[in-house]
């Protein structure tokens, strides 16, 4: 029992008989803990108070919450950083890192208790402690996500973390962003134990108790502010392996991770103080950048995502327990496979006999798939195996409460699968149909409850694309859809609302960047430039190099949807069937738009071959003037437009989801924030400036009503997010 | 001319006998050891060095043998089984050690540092690695607080060329120039069955799988060119990097193996040495600069035989164990060595380096060509993963 107790508003202080200090968080209003002016300031109170008091034996540092050491810090607050003075943002890393600096600097020794999350700031408080203890709870884990939104760790991170576990695990994990868990944590040094929760605090005592007498502390404080003695070679090498891997992963495009690299390497040269003023200058620039605005954008849209019930009636989302798949093909499978991973039993129905066989073991290998160790772990597989049911007969649908069709692509097919699946199934159950070019309307004509009736549009391979279109038909009524984006979430998807329209969003957004590479190539363009631009504005492969990866009989087939919907701009380019009449099918033939050595995953481009070239000769259009920047407008703003359109439509719900949408379905560069972010950075005026020598391309380039709008009132594309205030 | 001084014949090392076997790719189609285990080839190398040495098998007081991966058909002391295997007394023990790469030249030197104190006397040394069945990254765990001096990229040797290919403007044409020429003279050599005497013949299997009798390296290629090579990938930086296939040793399978003793026991059992190992140097090297190792050891043992008069310059030939093609040429450069003497037959780029024996492998072709051409005077070194250099240097008798 506490012989006395302290209260604030964020922490309490207890002390024990012992002339042990416990100092727990419970930082009000946040599902975790979070840094938050309060707790700065209640921290200093603290501290205040113990110096005031008696000096305790020991100071354990610790979360009354379970589950959550600290989150981090209040990610809200970020954004208005870049309001504040020049210098400022610097300034307020000095303030934080000087009070953590205090814990370093006491009379007593203090131990960090560590259950549940650890990151960022709230790592950066337990690395000021002297010694850490962490839990081998599975919520456990350690790291410095700032990276992530462009930033790095402001408050001692990248002076204390390379002193603590060396330069290169600390470039490895401040530059990464990855956390690690406790047992990992306590090999690499990070902490000094990892113990069972029950035994946390007396383990917390023990290790006080074992180091009072050795010097050891003392010795580990000095350590942490001296200079680090490193190999000048090491150093050199550090700093080569890790720019080109740096390099190798960012593009050139991110400047933390280098600025990350920088700061360790020159911070370990100098004593802390000083390497504490290089960390804070790095933190200001930073903070400063259009990345870190950009990612902190892209993160707090990812977040409100999380929340948005994909309805604006607040219907609610029954949770769907017993899900059905019916088709067993490769997207069939990944859907059931998503199913399996994210812990629900799930029926899948196909009437091929053989085709359900077959994709059973590929369902179980990419369920049971373990992400660190890289391969199937077929102890898992055999325990997802009996939550895989499997069946030729659609009557064993008659339990499901959400079915998910997926089979072929034919209108005729999928309805009559449909008007079966529903026979089948109580009134309750949704049913949704996983279709890319069907509208969700004439699949519905063969239903008798289409309220019930949505689509449910995964990309390939569902195991990595983390977008959905929850589709939204004409009958489809809101419960549907929240059931339907709720099922989404717990898959561990992002669901994005769409109306029922050609090519849904996704695809109508990407086609026009498709089509336009392909108009490029007529005007006699180098693909490989093409894709160059691509790559240098930051897309993870150009549009040449995707269609040879999607497959130009399937991009056919997707592009025939388009143009009959929207052919005034989206035409079907004469090159695509001229390709695939010639067996030239993309990288799974071998060539396609270019030529690759061997075929599948390992296929490299190998360039353009002649018999290409002869192909594409006879749609050839007169050649213009293109720099560099031109081909990234033509391939760029002809997408912007079409997602401006789609808005002007009501074909989604929210510019947010737009930006949402191109990040996680077509690998649209995060640093620019999105689509509609990065077309802020030009602004509406520029954007029609650039447009206007395009005209006589076609009715393609037309700035849409909602571009001349915003070009007049000077508007933003992009709707803020989440609120801006100085920490 | 060195300064000769008189060597106690009861504490100086020789080497009575030498042999090894052809190397094999570690490819699990085409390599011709894939269906024989590493302790089977070290075992015939066993066998097959005490038989050639004429020593008589009773008085094997031990055997040494390097092995970079102790597990699976290497585990159990290889050493031990391996002797077992090749019918050696009961009463010979077996030990088994690890230096990485330089396994097995540290098996002969620490035979030879037992001779000198007086401890085991007639020693059977070696080693022997399978890469294919024992893959040199798998299995291996490194603690990431080893990790705390030096930097995870160390863990990957390639890298670490690449580094002093970058340091000192190390150029890939030059590299490629340089792995052309091992494969010249390796090919030569071979032609001219300069490597018959060292091989022990021992049963492969063909690429349509037929039982084969292995007499020649595998990986020698004589269709390559520099055309060929510079049409390759980089392998460990991609698009950067300097360094490719052609220009790092290939993975291998095979064993050496040497017998030694005192040139007093040579003596007595009226056996005519090969050589005598007048010296030994084992070094650290920052992990990053592993390649560099072999400048350091070559160093230190110069330092310890320098009181004998011995310099480089009297060194007639060297061998230098090429696990990257920029990690030799910077070794040549540093220790300013006479390229037209170093690694006369070809080195490893072209036959090949199954780590833990190619110490032995070096030593073995390096005491036929000193033999072969009169030479006095021959030097033995190698890099050594996270750090390390070793060398040997042996005087003909």
């Amino acid at each position: 029992m506490p012989a006395s107790a302290t209260d604030f508003a964020t922490l309490a202080v207890e002390r024990h008989d012992d002339g042990i200090a416990v100092l727990s968080f419970a930082v009000p209003d946040h599902g975790l803990n979070v840094i938050t002016p309060a707790v700065v300031a209640d921290l200093a109170a603290a501290l205040d108070e113990l110096d005031r008091g008696p000096a305790p034996a020991a100071l354990f540092v610790r979360s009354a919450r379970e589950g959550s050491f600290f989150a981090g810090a209040d990610v809200a607050r970020l954004g208005g950083l870049r309001n504040l003075p020049a210098g400022e943002i610097s300034r307020l890393c000095d303030a934080g890192r000087a009070l953590f600096g205090r814990l370093s600097a006491a009379t007593w020794p203090s131990v960090a208790v560590i259950d549940g999350v650890c990151l960022g700031g709230g790592l950066e408080l337990a690395l000021a402690c002297d010694l850490r203890v962490a839990t081998t709870d599975p919520r456990t884990a350690l790291g410095f996500p700032e990276v992530k939104l462009g930033l790095l760790p402001g408050w001692g991170g990248t002076v204390r973390l390379p002193r603590l576990i060396g330069p290169g695990p600390a470039v490895e994990m401040i530059a990464s962003g990855e956390s690690v868990a406790a047992a990992a944590a306590e090999r690499m040094g990070l902490v000094d134990a990892c113990v069972p929760t029950a035994a946390a605090l007396e383990t917390a005592r023990r290790l006080v108790e074992m180091h009072r007498a050795t010097g050891f502390i003392g010795a580990r404080r000095r350590r942490m502010a001296a200079a680090l003695d490193v190999d000048p070679a090491e150093r050199d090498f550090l700093a080569a392996t890790s720019t080109a891997v740096i390099l190798g992963r960012t593009g050139g495009h991110y400047p933390a991770p280098p600025a990350i690299l920088r700061s360790i390497l020159a911070g370990t040269a100098v004593d802390a103080a000083a390497a504490g003023r290089v960390e804070s200058d790095a933190f200001e620039s930073l903070a400063r950048t259009d990345v870190a605005a950009n990612l902190l954008r892209v993160f707090q849209i990812g977040e409100r995502n999380r929340r948005d019930s994909g309805v604006e009636s607040g219907a609610p989302a029954a949770v769907r327990a017993a899900p059905a798949v019916v088709g067993a093909g490769i997207m069939g499978g990944g859907i059931a496979a998503s199913h399996l991973r994210a812990g629900f039993p799930v029926t899948l129905v196909d009437i091929d006999a053989n085709a359900l066989a077959g994709s059973v073991s590929d369902i179980l290998e990419e369920a049971a798939w373990d992400r660190v160790t890289k391969r199937s772990d077929s102890a898992r597989a055999l325990g997802l195996a009996g939550r895989l049911r499997t069946s030729t007969a659609l009557t064993t649908l008659a339990g499901a409460d959400l079915v998910v069709e997926s089979v072929t692509e034919r209108p005729d097919v999928k309805q009559a699968v449909l008007a079966d699946i529903e026979r089948m199934v109580s009134a309750d159950a949704i049913i949704c149909t996983n279709t890319s070019t069907n509208p969700i309307a004439r699949l519905a004509e063969s239903l008798t409850r289409p309220e019930r009736f949505c689509g449910m549009h995964f990309f390939n391979p569902v195991r990595r694309m983390t977008l959905v279109e929850i589709v939204r038909g004409p009958a489809t009524d809101d419960a549907t859809v929240a059931a339907a984006v709720a099922h989404a979430k717990r898959l561990g998807k992002c669901p994005i609302v769409v109306r029922d329209a050609p090519g849904f969003f996704v695809n109508r957004v990407l086609m026009p960047y498709l089509h336009e590479a392909t108009e490029l190539v007529r005007e006699g363009v180098d693909p490989a430039r093409i894709d160059r631009v691509a790559r240098a504005f930051g897309m993870p492969m150009g549009p040449i190099e995707l269609y040879d990866m999607i497959g130009l009989d399937t991009a056919f087939y997707a592009g025939l949807v388009l143009s009959a919907a929207y052919g005034d701009r989206i035409e079907a380019s004469p090159l695509i069937p001229a390709l695939v009449k010639s067996g030239r099918l993309g990288r799974k033939t071998g060539s396609g738009f270019y030529r690759y050595s061997g075929a599948g995953q390992r296929a490299r481009i190998v360039g353009v071959d002649d018999e290409a070239r002869a192909a594409l000769a006879r749609y050839a259009l007169p050649p213009r003037a293109t720099s560099d920047r031109t081909i990234a407008d033509r391939l760029l703003l002809p997408m912007l437009l079409e997602a401006l359109r789609a808005l002007d439509e009501g074909i989604v719900r929210d510019g947010r989801d737009v930006d949402l949408a191109v990040i996680h379905a077509l690998g649209f560069p995060a640093f620019r924030g999105g689509l509609l972010a990065w077309a802020d950075t030009l602004g509406a005026v520029e954007v029609v400036r650039r447009l206007e020598p395009l005209a006589d391309l076609g009715p393609r380039m037309l700035p849409p009503p909602r571009l001349v709008a915003l070009a007049r009132e000077e508007g933003r594309f992009s709707e803020p997010v989440g609120g801006a205030m100085p920490p | 001319m060195t300064h000769r001084v008189t060597m106690d014949p009861a504490t100086t090392p020789v080497i009575v006998a030498c042999c090894r076997t052809a190397i094999g790719r570690a490819h699990p189609e085409r390599g011709l050891f894939r269906h024989v285990r590493g302790d089977e080839l070290a075992a015939a190398v066993i066998a097959a060095a005490v038989e050639r040495s004429g020593v008589d098998p009773s008085t094997v007081e031990d055997v040494v043998f390097g092995a970079t991966q102790q597990r699976g058909e290497l585990g159990a002391n290889v050493a031990r089984t391996a002797a077992l295997m090749a019918g050696l007394p009961l009463a010979a023990a077996g030990t088994t050690v690890n230096r990485l790469c330089g396994s097995s030249l540290q098996s002969l030197a620490q035979a030879c540092h037992a001779i000198a104190a007086g401890a085991e006397n007639v020693q059977v040394v070696g080693g022997v690695e399978h890469m294919h069945h024992l893959p040199m990254d798998s299995g291996i765990d490194v603690h990431p607080r080893a990790l705390a001096r030096t930097s995870r990229g160390m863990l990957s040797m390639g890298l670490t060329a690449e580094h002093l290919a970058a340091l000192h403007g190390i150029e890939r044409h030059r590299q490629e120039e340089f792995a052309l020429e091992s494969h010249r003279r390796a090919a030569l050599a071979d032609d001219a069955g300069l490597f018959d005497d060292e091989i022990v013949r021992v049963i492969g299997h063909d690429a349509a799988g037929a039982v084969v009798e292995v007499v020649s390296d595998q990986s020698i290629r004589r269709d390559t060119s520099l055309e060929a090579m510079a049409a390759l990938e980089p392998a460990f930086l991609p698009r950067l990097g300097s360094i490719t296939a052609a220009t790092s040793a290939p993975v291998s399978d095979g064993a050496a193996a040497l017998v030694v003793m005192s040139q007093a026991e040579a003596d007595r059992q009226g056996l005519r040495p090969l050589a005598r190992v007048i010296g030994t140097a084992a070094v650290g090297v920052p992990p990053a600069l592993m390649g560099t190792g072999p400048v350091a050891a070559t160093r230190k043992l110069l330092h310890r035989v320098a009181a004998r008069g011995i310099t480089l310059a009297d060194v007639g030939l060297v061998e230098l164990n090429e696990a990257f093609a920029a990690q030799a040429i910077h070794c040549i450069d540093a220790l300013r060595l006479d390229a037209t003497r170093v690694n006369v037959r070809g080195g490893s780029l072209a036959i090949g380096h199954p780590l833990g024996a190619s110490g032995a492998r070096i030593a073995t072709t390096l005491l036929h060509a000193m033999h072969d051409g009169g030479v006095d005077l021959g030097l033995a070194t190698m890099c050594i993963g996270l750090g390390q250099g070793i060398a040997v240097l042996f005087e003909s008798v």
